[in-house]
């Protein structure tokens, strides 16, 4: 074969290659989202409750913790509340329940209040006024979940909103793999 | 003899090198705090926009990222870098706006350069060749199909190691080059980390995860959950020697439990431990009450709750009046 005709073949199996990745790849939503944090220890976050109750994540060590980033006027946040409460339910059974608090992003203290007050879930809500748990966390849009094993390990990131079942679906996959 | 137009050739060549050197090794000198801060946030992308970096961004993610490397450049414990670093390990990399020198994106910068060194080095033997071709006059010398075939590796090599290491210089130049970057990135080997890697080797490994716990302790000597932790496990292990070692760990495991609690009073973990270690090894059931109760008020975690439920029932009925 023919220099050229090598050089023209490289290239055009070059140029399928790189449209097949870009056909192949798709958007960064749903369960079990990469980030660099997947796998390490979850950052040191201290702040308080909105009832002005201490908090402080490496006290946490010894539960399984799922951090809701919320905000009360997101559509999405709204939406996946009936699955929180479902989930947290479905929790209360478990031996090793696990802790759900709600991080609040941008968001005032009253408008967090009415709207749990008016939808229910009397777990704890964390105050991120500055918006550094986001920033520990990487979440730049709400709502985003995050699992924290009672390792402290960070073990998975769920973008958007939660659909129902999906979070009972990947604890009892996180316990199988901690209990292995 | 250099030619006249090869000493040109090779002055621009040592300039442009001398330049690259210089650039990569220079330092800028100190800046103020805010320059620190507008330094840093024009080099991070927003991460919900197309197109802006976060230092003129007004979007919420990119406000509470700039409050957070103002945070840090106030702090004044991270470098720049660090900063950038920190950012884009939480973020991905995604929200650096001048690419990696290193890993992966490294191939943005080297790969121009390497080539822009192959085309020059093709058209140049280009030239040649149509120079020799065209001089007629001069008697072209033939060179056998091996001399070719060295000449022609030599010349690969020569081409490929130049574009590399000028790609590499561009890279080092140009790129962001961030602390503690492995080839997929990374997150330091903090306290953090190490109490992370303890927890996950004991129970059943105990000699590690104490190992770790004294690790942190060295350089921390007040962190509570290192002293706590590994107070608990020293006890436990303890509990299979004979009745001196048993008696010895118990009163280091007290003293230790007793100085996390100093530390801070908060912990339920340290009280929980204190009230267990009392009773089932110093049979102390009054102390081990009052630890256990100060514990469960403070809302221990699901691990060492599961520790004590049954311990506080058994208390309960042996301090029956």
């Amino acid at each position: 074969m023919k220099s050229a005709k090598i050089g023209t073949l490289s290239v055009a199996v070059v140029v399928a290659a790189f449209i097949a990745v870009l056909l192949v790849s798709d958007g960064e939503t749903g369960v079990a989202v990469r980030s660099p944090l997947l796998g390490q220890p979850a950052p040191a976050i201290q702040t308080t409750t909105i009832d002005d109750a201490p908090f402080d994540l490496t006290r946490r060590k010894g539960s399984w913790v799922v951090f809701n980033f919320f905000n009360s006027t997101c559509v999405p946040c709204i939406a996946e509340h009936p699955s929180l409460m479902r989930f947290v339910e479905n929790e209360a059974g478990q031996p090793d329940s696990v802790e759900l608090y709600t991080v609040i992003n941008d968001d005032a203290d009253d408008a967090v209040r009415n709207f749990f007050a008016t939808n229910d879930g009397d777990w704890p809500k964390l105050r991120d006024n500055d918006g550094a748990i986001a920033v520990a966390f990487g979440v730049a849009k709400v709502p985003e979940t995050w699992i924290i094993d009672p390792n402290g390990f960070v073990r998975l990131r769920i973008l958007g909103a939660v659909a129902d079942g999906v979070l009972e679906e990947q604890m009892a996959k996180l316990r199988a793999t901690e209990g292995s | 003899m250099l030619t006249r137009r090869r000493l040109v050739w090779v002055a621009i060549i040592v300039v442009t090198a001398g330049l690259l050197a210089f650039g990569a090794v220079r330092d800028t000198g100190p800046l103020t705090q805010q320059d620190r801060i507008d330094t840093i946030t024009k080099r991070i992308a927003c991460p919900t926009c197309d197109g802006e970096s976060i230092y003129v961004s007004r979007a919420s993610a990119s406000q509470s990222i700039r409050a957070e490397v103002a945070r840090q450049v106030g702090d004044g414990v991270r470098t720049d870098d660090e900063v950038v670093a920190y950012i884009a390990d939480r973020f991905g990399g995604e929200v650096l706006l001048l690419p990696r020198a290193t890993g992966v994106d490294a191939l943005i910068w080297v790969l121009p350069v390497v080539l822009t060194v192959v085309l020059v080095v093709a058209l140049w033997l280009a030239f040649r060749r149509w120079r020799l071709a065209s001089a007629t006059t001069t008697p072209v010398q033939v060179a056998s199909p091996s001399q070719r075939r060295r000449s022609l590796a030599i010349g690969v090599v020569l081409t490929v190691v130049v574009g590399v290491a000028g790609g590499a210089l561009v890279a080092r130049q140009a790129g962001q080059r961030l602390p503690l970057e492995t080839f997929t990135g990374g997150i330091e080997d903090s306290t953090a980390s190490i109490l992370a890697q303890a927890r996950l080797a004991g129970p059943s490994d105990v000699k590690t995860a104490i190992d770790l716990y004294s690790r942190v302790l060295e350089t921390d000597p007040d962190n509570v959950e290192a002293l706590t932790y590994r107070a608990w496990l020293v006890m436990l292990s303890a509990r299979q020697f004979d009745e001196a070692l048993r008696a010895q760990a118990f009163a280091s495991t007290v003293t230790a439990l007793g100085r996390a609690i100093q530390i801070d009073p908060e912990y339920p973990d340290a009280m929980c431990f204190l009230g267990i270690v009392v009773y089932r090894d110093g049979g102390d059931a009054a102390s081990a009450k009052e630890f256990v109760d100060r514990c469960i008020e403070r809302d221990p975690p699901v691990q060492v709750r599961g520790l004590i439920d049954a311990l506080a029932t058994e208390l309960d009925a042996e301090l029956k009046p």
